[in-house]
């Protein structure tokens, strides 16, 4: 183990590529900082339910605590990094030694995250999203200074860049959307997760009212907690949602306390989703999401659980078809509704259920309450399913999907006449293979690449 | 617009139904003479009773699996593997060669008896549905070959 000692007060990433690198010294204590969020809950609940704190819970904590701490600073003591020949390597554990190696081409993006601590601290973690992967095979540097984190981030891209096929042609950044807060504010409380805890604050208030004592529901409180915490989740994790559109790739800032930086690299989105959730339809609301391959790292900093990126958390239909255009300069709409029959088999949802196909792209919406549009460039069809169950089979309809890279990721051409998906199923490969030749070629933007 | 007689499909092995017949059997006999031996202990007719039942449940998933081996088929055309299968529930999959990642061939202690193995290709989806179950063993390796040699050819990444 040699650690490179860099010049004083020159960032440490200057020192001589090759060399191992070690994580920042104040590291495990932003890791164990959910510990601290989660004992400080306790003593509090504690505190302000129990007639009698019990000093051995308050203990057992502690110690969960000083245990997390301990771990996290063995494992800092044996964590370290390099970056050689255009491979990222992290080697950590101290009883299971795990060697990581990182192929900077197979990049599908890179995120600078801060977490509240962190960001007190003047830290940031720095998460590398690798296609397919679950946490097995994608990198987390947790912690480094924040500069030194934007400053790898913009190198591992560049790195990243410079081995694909194509450069990136320089140009200026621009801002394609910016959140509007007041408006998040409202659109978090009227999704389905908003009007859920709406109801379990108010029949929790409700109890305590009719009951006349706080400590009926004390049983309840986690629920209540664990609502509330998403909404915040949410709310913190969409907060002051930025994008620009920039060389290297579209920049999404994000976040409240805990801030997200990252960059999607140009064709690597799989599937653009928009939307529109019963009484946003009635605002002139929009909410459009990205699958971009590679799932993001899930640790203790996880802002978002497996939600989706949110290029627009919220926004008007203006915004929507800004971002559209700029996503894609020619998309679809999704004009071919379903047979009549559907209706038999799907009744709920028969009135959204439409799809449309261009040379480019699919599009294809569906959804009760909640309408979604899916589209997905028929390059990153990773394969067409025809499907038909029983009651379809009655009625003479048939649902194709179309998956593209990632868990769930992918749009549904649902409830179609026999007829009409057997030729979606005839013709859609011929028209994905004709899109991935042309995005093979030289020159065209947004091409799959290498990956 | 496929017109399935167009398309010469291939059928997993005739062993592949003998394989999932005698794990109908290695569930149900077991559980059979337990259900006799307890039923035993309230009366000689429950006993039976309980058998019987259990016999005829057997029975009916052997059909149903039979009809399940005789749905499954796959065909290689020019650019993508087509894999159909499902009795209840018909699924049909279309996989480019070019969109394979992986190939993986497994053999139970079962398959492994009869000489048999299950080809899956794997896409960087999830939900790609490119399994095929119940090939000869050297029929798998062959088909498994032969999609590695495509897949390079033809491949497209993500």
């Amino acid at each position: 183990m040699t650690t490179q000692s860099a010049p004083q007060g020159r960032p440490v990433l200057l020192a001589g590529e090759g060399g191992w690198h070690r994580l920042h010294p104040l590291s495990p204590f932003v890791r164990a900082g959910r510990q601290f969020i989660s004992l400080a809950v306790v003593l509090i609940g504690i505190s302000a339910l129990n007639q009698h704190p019990a000093r051995g819970d308050i203990i057992a904590d502690l110690a969960v605590l000083g245990l997390a701490l301990g771990g996290g600073f063995v494992s800092w003591l044996v964590t370290r990094w390099q970056i050689a020949d255009g491979v990222l390597r992290i080697d950590t554990g101290l009883i299971r030694r795990d060697s990581r190696r990182i192929p900077l081409s197979q990049v599908q993006a890179v995120d600078v995250v801060q977490s509240g601590l962190a960001r007190i601290l003047g830290l940031a973690e720095l998460q590398l999203r690798v296609a397919g992967a679950g946490s097995a095979r994608s990198g987390r540097l947790a912690c480094l200074r924040r500069a030194d984190a934007e400053e790898l981030r913009g190198k591992l891209l560049a790195l990243a860049a410079a081995s694909a096929v194509a450069a990136p042609a320089a140009g200026p950044s621009r801002t394609l959307f910016r959140v509007h807060a007041g408006r998040l504010f409202g659109a978090v409380l009227l999704t389905r997760s908003g009007a859920t805890a709406l109801v379990v604050v108010l029949a929790t208030a409700l109890t305590v009212q009719i009951s006349g004592s706080a400590t009926t529901v004390a049983p309840f409180l986690p629920v209540v907690l664990g609502v509330a915490g998403a909404l915040w989740r949410q709310f913190n994790g969409e907060y002051g949602t930025t994008v620009t559109s920039a060389p290297d790739g579209m920049r999404l800032r994000s976040g409240l306390i805990q801030t997200t930086a990252e960059t999607i690299r140009p064709g690597r989105i799989q599937a653009v989703r928009l939307v529109e959730p019963l009484i946003w339809r009635r605002l002139g609301w929009y909410r459009l999401e990205v699958d971009v391959a590679g799932s993001r790292e899930r640790g203790e900093n996880e802002s978002e659980g497996r939600r989706h990126r949110a290029l627009i958390p919220v926004g008007s239909r203006a915004d929507a078809e800004l971002m559209l255009a700029e996503l894609m300069p020619a998309h679809p709409l999704p004009t071919r509704p379903a047979p009549s029959r559907a209706r038999r088999k799907a009744p709920f949802s028969y009135h959204f259920l439409a799809w449309s196909a261009d040379d480019r792209h699919v599009v294809a919406s569906r959804g009760r309450v909640c309408r979604q549009t899916t589209w997905v460039p028929l390059q990153k069809v990773q394969s067409i399913r025809w499907v038909q169950g029983p009651l379809q089979r009655q009625l003479g309809l048939a649902t194709v999907h179309l998956d593209a890279a990632g868990k769930r990721v992918g749009a549904r051409i649902q409830d179609r006449d026999n007829a009409e998906a057997l030729e979606i199923l005839g013709t859609l490969p011929d028209l994905a293979r004709t899109a991935r030749s042309r995005a093979g070629q030289p020159g065209q933007p947004g091409a799959g690449a290498s990956a | 617009m496929i017109d399935r007689s167009e398309v010469s499909w291939l059928r997993p092995s005739p062993l592949l139904l003998r394989v999932r017949r005698i794990e109908v059997a290695a569930v149900t006999v077991p559980l059979a003479i337990a259900g006799w031996l307890g039923g035993q202990v309230v009366s000689a007719a429950t006993g039976i009773g309980i058998a019987a039942a259990l016999v005829l449940a057997g029975l009916l998933a052997e059909r149903f699996l039979a009809r399940r081996v005789a749905a499954w088929g796959y065909a290689e055309r020019k650019d993508d593997l087509m894999v159909r299968r499902g009795v209840l529930v018909r699924r049909l999959s279309v996989i480019p060669y070019g969109r394979m990642q992986f190939i993986d061939v497994t053999a139970g202690p079962l398959e492994r008896g009869l000489g048999l193995a299950t080809v899956r290709m794997h896409t960087a989806a999830a939900a790609s549905d490119a399994r095929i179950p119940g090939l000869q063993a050297a029929a798998a390796a062959a088909l498994r070959d032969q999609l590695a040699a495509l897949g390079e050819a033809q491949a497209a990444g993500l």
